[in-house]
Formats: structure tokens, C-alpha cells, sequence
């Protein structure tokens, strides 16, 4: 066992070291929205728990797990091992290989709320909407639609890939197997794909954040060197970064860790 | 070119309704003999128009300070809009008027391409002026809002759906899963307005033997949700009546399954506070509740003790807090027995807004 790179089963590392609401702005609509919800001060905002029935059926990640979460949260970031109970059980993959109800039951939707008592009293079209996951205090809006129902879908979208992109899960580095999902990910010229694994998913494809979840576990473990990393996946330096240069949401992540350990980002 | 100009009801139709107070009962209905024609959405218009990309952008950026003049003025008088708010509207209607919305992001002012337009230049000067100076609502000025996953079409006349009514279909979802025999039988929205909830129900019931009955009082909004659930082909499934309440289901001799409606509950004293493009834009008729709001509710509670068959679902939309809670006190005391497992549930603020049960 290389101790070093054993992690917590799963933990979140904040190396993306934003305030949470800034996590938002890597699309341009959703900045907009964030500024709007600062400019107002947060003084008005009400939550509304989805997650009172997700409890009531059993699930085990309540409020109080999380704030023990909370308080182990900065240390996880600085020490590699809060090996703990109080840390979440839950892996990372598996927050990703939720349907979008039982990952919605997890979460505490807000939505801004003007004062005074809504309903048919006013007219403001307020129809943003910002999903907080309680588990790991993940945060993720959408406004860009004129409806609260699509907002609520594109939060929840863009939450798989901020859970991508911050939960880590272990990875033993001496017997590596690359998981399925990291496979489809990667180009047909790695030689560790089989002709039998279909095209490669690009970022578009819902499934592709679980892909990019297991790529940047990997590049964790090998403390950000790519080549390391390609070796473990069958295929050149160059065209990993091919593939990590491909979506804006995985270079950031991949280059902030690797500015973190001193590497040079990948350009 | 005469069809493209944007009729609107005149102010004076609006600052007087045809029809107030509502009559709670019993008061007869006269149809009028032509059925009001509902006014095509902007964005569903041919795009017959052509500008240069030119004209285009100075209305843009036109239509841009306008939007930045402002500032917190509307939020300072009456809770209005603030100028970021105006400007996403800005955008929204930009993406309605133009078949290609992303042309007017191009920087060449200069630019004489000529551009398919769903109105006419001045048109769009004219909607403009009329979100801002004249306080319209942006949803009455493209005809339509986007609610839950439909785009129903809207004008002077119809309550504009808020998004705290989605939830109603949650709820309605809820109970039918819980009891799927419920999805078989006759569901009713009454004060139905665009049709909003009727269309709802009807595609959370699904395609099986469920139906819904819609009405209003006003035939303007009759006209309005019958367009809508034809838009979304329902018109087999949804009934579209005119008339106050259950009056128009005096001859359905099927007892209900389900009822929801979101009536007016605004106490009448409340309504000339209320922001201008409420108050002075929509219809009074589908806000007023009487003195404390509640004369509607009451009525609709008294309605759903008698209408719903045994198990049926009902859910109500209040003003919130005090109402749901007299709403309750009220099944409790004076409809005693009648019904079951009465809830109240939050909106998405977390304000207690919904009454839900089910009848004895």
C-alpha cells in the first residue's frame, strides 16, 4: 500500500479554493445570476427542504451528518487522513450513479424570494434556482431559462459535474484497473480499449462526468503528472491532455491541483 | 400587415372589469355571442418582418438604457422590477422576436444584413415603451409564460400562471401515485384562467380514461385555455367551460376524483398596493377574494365537500400562513367529517401555501 495516496473513502478536496457561490461562474449566464443573488444581499432567501421526505424513507445523510461533514471538511482539504466514520460513507461515483430524484432528495433547493407573500401578489419571474447538496455542501444554480422547472434541471446537471470535478474517491494505484466509465471517455487510440467499448463519450453526454470523476481521481493519485496518468490509461502524454484540454471544467480542475503541487498547468 | 399589429384590451377594460365582484353563486352567466379570438405569442408568428441587422442593434441598445433608467425606481415604489430583472426580460424577448437571437450579439453596427423579424421595428419600440413606461407585464407583451415545462399563451384578461403553482402538479403527481385509481376519473380546475393547472393535470393523469373539466368565468380566459390545450393537443381529454365555479358542471352527473384551483385570495384591500403590472394589468376577477381574501376559498371548500366522490384528492392554492390555517379551522368546524388527511404544504419560498386532503 502506497500510503500517501490512500484517501478517506471518499473526500472532498477543496483545491478548487473559490467561495462556494463562484463555483457558478464558469458559464457565463450563471455568473450573472450569482452577482444578482449578491446584489440582493441573501437576506431574502427562504429554503425549502426536499430533503424532509428523502429522511423519512431512510436515507442516512442527514442534516446533522453534514455538519459534522462541515467541520471535517477544511481539514480534509489539508490532511489526507481523516480516515474517520465521520466522514461520508457515500463515494463520490456514487452520488454520480444517482437518478436525478434520489440525487435531488439529497439537496436543499432555494429560490430567491422577494418579501412580502408571493403568489399572485406579485409579478417577477423569478425563476433561478440553486441547489445546494447536503452531503458535501456542493452548491450549483441555473437561471438561464425562464422556467423554474428547466432551471431546477440544468442546477441539477450542473451539480453532476461540480461533484465530478470536487469528490474524490480512492484509487489503489498498484493493481490500476481504469473503471468502464473512464474508458469511454478516452479516444480509440488507447490501447488499454477494447474494439468492443463503443465510441468515446464526449463532454456533452450526461454520462461523461463520471468519466471525467474517474480521470481526476486518477490524476490525483499520481499527484498530477499526466504522464504518470496516460501510462496508467494506455495512451500518449499528448493525447491525454488532448483530453483533458477538451472541456473547460476538467482543465480548470486538473490545473488548479497541479498550480497546487507546483506543476506547470497544462496549456 | 393589419393581423401583425399588437391589439391589446384598451386600459379602460382593465381598470374596470367586465365582471366584479364575482359572484359567488347562483348568478346567471351571459354568454356574450362571439367568443373573444386569443391573440398569437409573439414567438409563434411568422417571422414575415425584415430589419437590417443595424436597426436591429440601435433598437437593442435603445431598449438596453431604457431597461438600465430604472435602477430600483419600481422596487422602491412598489416591490417592481429592478433593472436586471428588465434586462433578462430584454433578452427573452429578444429571443422571441428574432428567428436567429444570436445575430444581434454580433459587434458591426454598421451591419446592413437584413434580419426576419416576428414584428415590425416600431413594434418592438412599442412593446418596449410599454413594459416600461406603461408598467405591462413582459408576459402579456410576448403573449405567453414559460410554467413547469409548458409555454402557454397569455393576454390582458388572463391571470398570468406564477411559478408557485407548479407545485399544485407535484402534488396532484403525489396523490395519484399514492392512488393510482384516482387517474381514471373526472378531475376539475375551476377559475382555470390560461388553462394552466387543467393542461397540467391532464398530462400528470395521463392518456388513460382520466379527464378534466376546466372553468372560468371570464370568456376571455375560456378563449385563452381552450388555445392552450389545443396547442397541446388535449382537447380531446380537457373540457374547457365558461360559467363561475361548479355551476358549469351542473349537468356532469360523474363525481369528481380530483379538484385544484388556484382562486383569487388577495383581500380586496390589499389589490391597489400591489405592484403596477398586477394591479393596474391583470384582471381583477382572478385576484380579489372579498374582504379577507377567502370568500372563494370557502365557496371551492364547500363545492369539494359535495363534487368529490369518496378518496377523492383536492388541492387549493391560498395566500398563505393565515389563510391555509382558516382554511383548515374551517374544514375542521364547519365541513366537519367531510374530509381527510388535510396538509398544508410550502412553496418553493417556504410559505404554507397549498391546502391538500382528500374526501371522506
Amino acid at each position: 500500500m502506497s500510503g500517501a495516496n490512500q484517501m478517506a473513502n471518499s473526500i472532498v478536496r477543496s483545491f478548487l479554493r473559490f467561495p462556494s457561490y463562484s463555483i457558478c461562474s464558469f458559464t457565463k449566464p450563471a455568473s450573472a445570476c450569482s452577482r444578482w443573488y449578491r446584489n440582493n444581499n441573501y437576506r431574502t432567501y427562504t429554503s425549502f427542504r426536499l430533503v424532509e421526505k428523502a429522511y423519512k424513507r431512510g436515507f442516512s445523510g442527514g442534516v446533522i451528518n453534514v455538519e459534522v461533514f462541515s467541520a471535517n471538511y477544511s481539514c480534509a482539504s489539508s490532511s489526507s487522513n481523516s480516515n474517520s466514520n465521520t466522514c461520508e460513507t457515500v463515494g463520490g461515483k456514487e452520488y454520480l450513479s444517482m437518478t436525478d430524484d434520489k440525487l435531488m432528495s439529497q439537496c436543499e433547493m432555494d429560490t430567491y424570494k422577494v418579501s412580502g407573500p408571493g403568489g399572485q401578489h406579485r409579478n417577477k419571474r423569478e425563476s433561478a434556482v440553486r441547489l445546494k447538496h447536503l452531503p458535501t455542501g456542493i452548491t450549483a444554480q441555473a437561471s438561464e431559462d425562464r422556467s423554474q422547472h428547466r432551471n431546477r434541471a440544468a442546477a441539477l446537471a450542473r451539480l453532476r459535474t461540480f461533484l465530478a470535478l470536487k469528490v474524490r474517491n480512492s484509487v489503489d494505484l498498484d493493481n490500476y484497473v481504469p473503471p468502464p466509465e473512464l474508458v469511454q471517455i478516452l479516444p480509440a487510440k488507447s490501447t488499454i480499449r477494447g474494439s468492443e467499448k463503443g465510441s468515446q463519450i464526449g463532454p456533452n453526454n450526461p454520462k461523461f462526468a463520471l468519466g471525467m470523476q474517474a480521470l481526476i481521481d486518477l490524476i490525483f493519485a499520481v499527484e498530477g503528472s499526466v504522464a504518470d496518468a496516460a501510462k496508467k490509461l494506455g495512451l500518449s502524454t499528448g493525447a491525454l491532455s488532448r483530453l483533458i484540454l477538451s472541456d473547460d471544467s476538467l482543465r480548470m480542475a486538473v490545473n488548479e491541483y497541479r498550480a497546487a503541487k507546483g506543476v506547470k498547468p497544462l496549456k | 400587415m393589419k393581423s401583425s399589429t399588437f391589439t391589446r384590451a384598451s386600459l379602460s377594460s382593465i381598470l374596470q372589469p367586465a365582471f366584479s365582484p364575482r359572484p359567488i353563486s347562483g348568478r346567471p352567466i351571459t354568454c356574450s355571442a362571439v367568443a373573444p379570438k386569443p391573440q398569437t405569442p409573439l414567438h409563434l408568428r411568422p417571422p414575415s418582418f425584415r430589419a437590417t441587422l443595424s436597426e436591429l442593434q440601435k433598437w437593442h441598445i435603445w431598449a438596453k438604457n431604457k431597461a438600465s433608467s430604472v435602477g430600483s425606481t419600481f422596487l422602491d415604489l412598489d416591490n417592481g422590477p429592478e433593472s436586471t430583472l428588465l434586462h433578462r426580460e430584454l433578452n427573452w424577448l429578444v429571443e422571441d422576436a428574432l428567428e436567429q437571437p444570436a445575430l444581434l450579439s454580433r459587434n458591426n453596427y454598421d451591419d446592413a444584413t437584413p434580419v426576419s423579424v416576428r414584428a415590425r421595428l416600431d413594434d418592438l419600440y412599442d412593446l418596449w415603451k410599454q413594459r416600461i413606461d406603461e408598467r405591462r407585464p413582459f408576459q402579456y407583451v410576448v403573449g405567453c409564460e414559460h410554467w413547469r415545462d409548458l409555454v402557454l399563451s397569455v393576454e390582458e384578461g388572463v391571470l398570468i400562471p406564477r411559478p408557485e403553482t407548479e407545485m399544485i402538479l407535484d402534488l396532484v403527481e403525489e396523490s395519484v401515485t399514492q392512488n393510482a385509481g384516482l387517474k381514471n376519473g373526472l378531475w376539475a380546475d375551476l377559475g382555470t384562467g390560461s388553462g394552466a393547472l387543467a393542461i397540467g393535470v391532464a398530462r400528470v393523469i395521463g392518456s388513460g380514461r382520466g379527464r378534466v373539466v376546466a372553468s372560468d368565468l371570464s370568456p376571455i380566459a375560456v378563449a385563452v385555455a381552450s388555445y392552450n390545450v389545443r396547442r397541446y393537443n388535449l382537447q380531446e381529454r380537457v373540457d374547457v367551460r365558461l360559467g363561475s365555479w361548479f355551476e358549469p358542471l351542473n349537468d356532469v352527473n360523474e363525481e369528481l376524483s380530483g379538484l385544484v384551483s388556484n382562486p383569487p385570495y388577495i383581500p380586496t384591500e390589499n389589490i391597489e398596493g400591489l405592484q403596477a403590472e398586477v394591479c393596474k394589468h391583470e384582471p381583477r376577477l382572478a385576484l380579489d377574494g372579498g374582504e379577507n381574501g377567502m370568500s372563494d376559498l370557502i365557496h371551492l371548500c364547500n363545492g369539494a365537500a359535495s363534487m368529490l366522490r369518496p378518496g377523492g384528492f383536492f388541492a387549493f392554492e391560498t395566500n398563505g400562513e393565515v389563510q391555509s390555517e382558516l382554511l383548515v379551522d374551517y374544514m375542521d368546524s364547519k365541513v366537519k367529517g367531510s374530509f381527510f388527511d388535510v396538509n398544508i404544504a410550502s412553496d418553493f419560498a417556504g410559505i404554507r401555501r397549498f391546502v391538500t386532503g382528500y374526501r371522506a
